[in-house]
């Protein structure tokens, strides 16, 4: 199986119970320029834009308004921009292996993110820091001696930094959770919500974990205290996990068999069901109830998003007009062919 | 086929909403499917929305001054309402311009903080540090004066000119 089109950083990540992938962005702008919203004119950043080209030399640099609007889905469903950016970004530079993204005029002038799998928040953060010191040498950032990094949004000021891991948490989802959870998270500076599509249940039963509060925390106290209530989510999902294993067994294993299944045999997915039976199946995994060698939660969950189908029908040259259905045909045919069905 | 929302181009993307029950369907060009992939892809609700947070300060009234023109920013144009409609400041130089509401606003979506304690860029290492130093030399200035040591007084105030004037020629 040919998988050119994730993101190379995400071939051969470790695959563990509960804790996924993990991000860091730095917010920064430049000084005495209005910020994007209030920008009229990109040509303000021109000599910005020449220092970044002689600074993020080996990265892949994309002009937005050059590309089309499936092309600007697959990024955003690869997390290299944001929902934002596809509407008024400016451009973008990515390294080869898509693990570090710069925006230009997100929001803010600049926002450096990093990714990784099985890497801590903090070696992500040294990164996005090293790039955030060789820009820094190049621009003039706006930075307040009380409210460090100047941002458009109150909510970022300071430190700029928001540190995100994403949570696999079925069992916490199914035992409800959630709500007083991501209720006592806020009340300390925390947020926790669905990272794929809105509604109670998010898709996959996928959640964010991220700070909310950027200000008056050193870089390395929003990462130590994020670190630190990670650990304890994953303790109390992994907990609950066993408990729904050895209270309702034959449920879980059902639900388990049959998302297993679904996938190995059905011919249309719309992508909800097929979130659930992928999240599903991999509890079933952790849980050691069911096996499957080389099965890949992260990177399967990104292949069955709408971008990447499509791609893979564009690859094919289908009709337009039944887009939605082949989607689904194309989806199903995938995970078929992913779990070993016919 | 013509785009259902503007009925002008060609409709060239399909695009299906549904949640298994209902089902809508649309023909759009492209321009007005980026305008639907926008509204579609913009994140859920933030645990605390921003821009409501800000119309209920613009109540406060502090942000009544009763002068008889709204204070803009000189940079970027901003004036408080417009920064409270947008959810954000115009520009750096709005967090100055706006220093009497800057406080409260910081203050009520940072949880009460109001000091940056993290990172400080290398250039404005420097500038820190003089400003630190500077601060400290006005101290000893007027200790020397009160203590009328006024020959050591002078030395000390050639020094603060003399640092101030470095710093601004750096541009800091």
């Amino acid at each position: 199986m040919e998988y050119s089109h994730i993101s190379p950083w995400m071939h051969n990540v470790e695959e563990l119970p509960v804790e996924m992938s993990t991000r860091v962005r730095l917010a920064r702008n430049i000084s005495n320029l209005p910020f994007p919203h209030m920008m009229n004119d990109d040509a303000q950043l021109k000599p910005v834009l020449d220092r970044l080209d002689d600074t993020l030399t080996g990265y892949r640099r994309i002009q937005m308004d050059t590309l089309q609007f499936e092309d600007k889905a697959l990024m955003v469903e690869k997390h290299l921009i944001s929902p934002l950016f596809t509407k008024r970004g400016l451009l973008s530079y990515i390294n080869e292996e898509e693990s570090i993204s710069i925006m230009v005029n997100e929001e803010d002038h600049l926002r450096i993110q990093t990714m990784g799998v099985g890497m801590s928040l903090m070696s992500l953060y040294n990164k996005a820091n090293e790039i955030d010191d060789e820009i820094e040498s190049e621009v003039g950032y706006a930075f307040d001696d009380q409210y460090g990094y100047l941002t458009a949004c109150p909510t970022n000021i300071g430190t700029g930094l928001r540190a995100s891991v994403m949570l696999h948490l079925p069992a916490m989802t199914f035992g409800s959770r959630i709500q007083t959870l991501a209720a006592n998270l806020s009340r300390f500076g925390f947020t926790l919500r669905g990272i794929y599509g809105e509604g109670s249940i998010p898709l996959g039963h996928i959640y964010q974990l991220s700070n909310q509060l950027t200000l008056g925390q050193t870089e390395e106290e929003i990462i130590s205290n994020l670190d630190e209530l990670k650990e304890r989510i994953v303790e109390e999902e992994i907990e609950m996990r066993s408990q729904f294993k050895s209270e309702h067994l034959i449920e879980v294993k059902d639900s388990v068999y049959r998302s297993y299944g679904i996938l190995k045999h059905a011919f249309k997915l719309p992508l909800k069901e097929a979130a659930k039976c992928l999240s599903d199946i991999k509890l079933g995994i952790d849980l050691e109830l069911i096996e499957h060698e080389d099965f890949q939660f992260q990177k399967w969950i990104q292949l069955i998003q709408p971008a990447f189908i499509k791609m893979r029908l564009n690859e094919q040259n289908k009709e337009i007009a039944s887009l939605e259905r082949a989607v689904e045909e194309e989806r199903a045919a995938l995970m078929r062919q992913l779990l070993g069905g016919e | 086929m013509k785009c259902e929302s503007c009925n002008e181009r060609e409709a060239t993307i399909h695009i299906s909403k549904g949640n298994g029950l209902e089902k809508t369907e649309k023909f759009l060009c492209e321009q007005c499917a980026n305008a639907s992939f926008e509204n579609d892809f913009s994140y859920p609700d933030d645990t605390f929305n921003i821009q409501k947070l800000l119309q209920s300060l613009s109540q406060h009234p502090s942000m009544h001054q009763s002068k008889q023109q709204p204070r803009q920013c000189s940079t970027c144009g901003s004036t408080i309402n417009t920064i409270v409609h947008m959810g954000k400041f115009g520009c750096p130089d709005c967090y100055d311009t706006f220093e009497e509401q800057v406080p409260d606003i910081v203050s009520r979506v940072q949880a009460h903080q109001s000091e940056h304690v993290g990172k400080v860029p290398m250039k404005s290492r420097a500038h820190l540090q003089t400003k630190r130093k500077i601060e400290a030399l006005k101290e000893r200035l007027a200790q020397l004066v009160e203590t009328q040591e006024f020959e050591e007084a002078v030395v000390v105030r050639d020094e603060i000119r003399a640092l101030e004037q470095a710093g601004d020629s750096n541009g800091v």
